[in-house]
């Protein structure tokens, strides 16, 4: 059975429009223009346990719509949805005892106090047994390397030591089902890559699943294999995210230094190249997949070259291609 | 019952931190009565008994009704409808926790920080102002006035919390417009400034059927004795009658508003 199953799930809002101004403001009061809005609109996937897949899309596509459904704090419009064999919305206690939800941007921690003292109000409201708790807590603190951190007032924190203390507290229950939305938001570079490696770490070591939502392509190629793509409330594609490649990319990108000057002009007699960057005495093409060898090899042959790279096209441009429609040589 | 004993000791925790904004909000308590006070010495001033009621009774209920609203009608539950518009609620929905209780065991928090500091505020008014207190009649009224004092509690809590409820259909700006409306009605007919029984007689034949009255004015009515038994009686039926109806009318205002609830802010 997967941990995870949504069928048909469709989540619409209602919202009122106002006309910009005073007198928009005005009318507004009179005569109120509501209308649907789609967050989600039909979608169905299965996830299973142990899965760690990640949902991209453009900002308002509806990941965190379907986030907060799985978490059972939206309503459905209509559609099954079913987690740990629970439904969401019903909001037993058994079923919020083995999953967590983190959103980067809203907290749980109680701002002016230590971060410990939330951590032990979360470990009676779990109903974590004590020896859990500390072992728990210890490994969490060790893993995420916040030993003195915890016990200082949570709004004298940064937002990286925020954010990590936000993680143990989601996670000291040990929950099966971990949702995480956006959680590298705002964080510098150095921040994001721990706070990934400790999610890598956390999926092998505890088998959970995990849904993870982020604008940052780089938390999704390092720790999804799998990939749902979300716009427009309804789900693009979903799968192995090196298929997307194989799917949406069909061209490489050869990257070449020539050892002597050249022009444009000289690579018209390669038909399937096409120029994308032109800097002597580097030089960026894109060919078709099928026939990036024979290119490659004709270069060779015909120009003194220094150095040569063949490439796929990076995630961001394919990305970027499926959203825009738009070809990217 | 655990959880909520520590959500009580970490909101205590949490309390202490503010320490200036604490002082200042007993101050302001203080001032209240005051203002309150001296207004009804002064209609006193040259007679002794007024609307039926002699000096040292109408002194004792002025004194009795500024502890009982600063008790009754402190609830931190107007948190509640902030926590709706701008989705921290989100928090709270997604954990083995009822958030009435948690609120509830917020509140008895914030209640017991009130009765220390007002047994010393209480100590120094009578040592300055030297006020005509009047005891209770017997042991039985006050173990009786104590327990109505308990049922307003609830009754306020309850009710405050129904009213935060609607912020999920008028999330702007955090329900506030509709409870200011509210609450001033409330604080009126609640009899905190003054007994509800000097009004018309047609009025007070209203108002105290309305849950209002039974915050303030009757809990006090039964410390100063003036409810003979069976008064005593039904006072303490309809405040369970209204006790009840407000809890369910408040689950149900909950259960619908959480069906449309948006879980905003992300």
């Amino acid at each position: 059975m997967p941990a995870i199953s949504v069928t048909n799930l469709k989540k619409y809002y209602q919202v009122y429009k106002k006309e910009p101004g005073l007198s928009g403001s005005i009318k507004s009061l009179f005569n109120r223009k509501h209308e649907d809005v789609k967050a989600v609109n039909n979608i169905s996937f299965s996830i299973n346990e142990g899965e760690l897949v990640g949902f991209i899309g453009p900002n308002g596509a509806g990941k965190t719509t379907t986030l907060k459904v799985l978490s059972g704090l939206l309503y459905p419009t209509s559609g099954q949805v079913s987690v740990l064999g629970f439904t969401p919305f019903d909001r037993q206690p058994e079923f919020q005892k083995q999953f967590s939800l983190v959103m980067g941007q809203k907290n749980q921690l109680w701002w002016d106090l230590p971060a410990l003292d939330s951590f032990i109000l979360n470990r009676e409201i779990y109903e974590i047994p004590p020896v859990q708790f500390d072992k728990t807590l210890k490994n969490l603190v060790t893993m995420l390397d916040l030993k003195d951190v915890i016990k200082i007032q949570v709004r004298k924190l940064s937002l990286g030591q925020r954010m990590k203390c936000e993680l143990v507290a989601a996670l000291l229950h040990s929950p099966k089902v971990l949702f995480l939305d956006e959680p590298t938001i705002g964080l510098d570079v150095v921040m994001q890559k721990k706070i990934r490696d400790f999610i890598k770490q956390y999926n092998q070591k505890y088998q959970a699943t995990i849904i993870l939502t982020s604008h940052y392509m780089d938390d999704v190629k390092e720790l999804c294999d799998r990939v749902i793509i979300i716009d427009n409330g309804q789900i693009f594609f979903d799968g192995a995210l090196d298929k997307i490649i194989k799917k949406y990319a069909d061209k490489k990108i050869l990257e070449v230094t020539f050892s002597g000057p050249v022009v444009k002009k000289d690579f018209s007699i390669i038909k399937a190249a096409k120029i994308k960057h032109f800097n002597p005495p580097r030089v960026v093409f894109s060919v078709k997949r099928r026939s990036a060898n024979q290119v490659a090899a004709k270069l060779l042959t015909k120009f003194s070259v220094a150095d040569l790279n063949i490439t796929e096209s990076s995630i961001e441009d394919i990305i970027r291609q499926v959203f825009t429609g738009r070809d990217l040589s | 019952m655990r959880k909520y004993f520590q959500i009580f000791k970490t909101h205590w925790q949490s309390s202490f931190i503010y320490r200036l904004n604490f002082i200042m909000w007993r101050v302001r308590t203080i001032l209240q009565f005051f203002g309150v006070y001296f207004l009804w010495l002064a209609i006193f001033i040259g007679q002794d008994s007024v609307f039926d009621y002699s000096k040292s009774v109408m002194l004792t209920y002025v004194i009795g009704t500024a502890i009982l609203r600063s008790f009754v009608f402190s609830s931190r539950s107007v948190s509640v409808g902030v926590e709706i518009a701008n989705g921290d609620l989100n928090n709270y929905l997604v954990k083995p926790l009822s958030y009435l209780k948690n609120w509830l065991a917020r509140d008895l928090a914030d209640k017991l920080l009130n009765i220390i500091f007002l047994t010393v505020e209480l100590f120094l008014i009578v040592l300055i102002i030297k006020p005509p207190i009047v005891a209770p009649i017997s042991f039985s009224h006050l173990a009786i006035f104590f327990f109505a004092v308990i049922l307003a509690m609830m009754m306020y809590f309850l009710f405050s919390f129904l009213i935060s409820s609607f912020t999920f259909w008028y999330p702007e700006h955090n329900g506030w417009p509709l409870r200011f409306f509210i609450f001033m009605i409330i604080e009126f007919l609640a009899g905190g400034l003054f007994p509800l029984d000097i009004l018309p007689a047609v009025a007070f034949k209203i108002f105290r059927f309305l849950p209002p009255a039974y915050l303030v004015f009757y809990p006090i009515q039964i410390y100063l004795g003036r409810l003979d038994f069976s008064q005593i009686v039904s006072t303490i039926l309809i405040m369970l009658a209204w006790l009840l109806v407000l809890y369910k009318l408040s689950r149900i205002v909950w259960k619908k508003g959480l069906k449309i609830y948006g879980a905003y802010g992300r």
